[in-house]
């Protein structure tokens, strides 16, 4: 399938959490849901450098992401993209990360809800956000997909 | 020395496998990482996960795989199991969806999960 197809876009614009797969060094599989914003031809997950998929990325460029419209649950569809992926970390791409996933995440009627009823604990995300930036520098995940494909449910059919 | 943690007890993450809202597979292949959508019961305490017969490729018996279960789309609603195991061969659970699959079972050799709806302090024992 052309990455450009019109019915893969419009999951990559609706989708909100992607689980990209990678492979360590030896050759170890893991895979981890993730916050991501699409970008002309790259897909972009955001995480910290000091991350297994951050560090699989940077030992073995070859992914495989899942990505679904969470709120369409019938007939459940499934897009995979394969690609490949480097690990970002210059200022100008994190800004424009941050700026994308603000608009995606945050500044939305369900995000703002979402928000104003955790008050409480966004000192707490704060502090965890923190903790995080202190073991390692923020970055993205740049995939660059090379194939794609649609997975049906078998619940479904 | 406090750190905040998302993480929990596994145990207590249960609710994400009486009713699985989404999971996958993951392994090796000659092609790379494979991500794999499956539909998982929780049977007897065993994880069984269908992985549709028409699926390209499939992890072997004895081969090292991440089950990965999550919820969530805002960050306070984000929770997961990960399960890191061996797949081996397994016949249909009773009252699986009938469908052309192959069932396999993940033995697992580490589990952990998060919710960051429970983000809390906790003594730092790094």
């Amino acid at each position: 399938m052309n990455v450009d197809d019109p019915a893969m876009l419009d999951i990559l614009r609706r989708c909100m959490v992607a689980r990209i797969a990678t492979l360590s060094r030896n050759g170890r599989p893991s895979i981890n849901p993730l916050y991501f914003v699409y970008m002309p031809g790259h897909i972009w997950l955001g995480t910290v450098e000091w991350t297994l998929a951050a560090r699989n990325v940077k030992a073995d460029p070859r992914v495989s992401v899942l990505l679904e419209v969470e709120r369409d649950r019938s007939p459940r569809l499934v897009l995979r993209i394969s690609g490949r992926a480097i690990v970002r970390t210059d200022p100008k791409g994190q800004r424009s990360y941050n700026l994308r996933v603000a608009r995606k995440y945050v500044l939305t009627p369900g995000g703002i809800r979402h928000y104003l009823a955790h008050l409480r604990q966004l000192k707490l995300r704060r502090h965890y956000a923190a903790q995080n930036v202190s073991m390692g520098q923020p970055c993205i995940i740049e995939v660059t997909p090379l194939e794609a494909e649609f997975l049906g449910d078998e619940k479904h059919g | 020395m406090k750190q905040v943690t998302r993480n929990i007890d596994p145990a207590s993450a249960r609710g994400l496998l009486e009713r699985v809202p989404r999971a996958c597979l993951c392994f090796a292949s000659d092609h790379g990482p494979q991500a794999q959508p499956i539909v998982l019961v929780w049977h007897d305490g065993r994880y069984l996960a269908s992985i549709p017969q028409k699926a390209d490729r499939k992890p072997g018996p004895g081969q090292e795989v991440v089950l990965l279960i999550d919820e969530g789309v805002h960050y306070f609603d984000l929770r997961a199991l990960y399960i890191r195991g061996q797949v081996k061969q397994a016949s249909a659970p009773p009252e699986a969806p009938a469908a052309d699959c192959t069932w396999v079972e993940v033995v697992p050799l580490k589990t952990v999960a998060w919710d960051y709806g429970t983000l809390r302090e906790v003594r730092d024992e790094r």
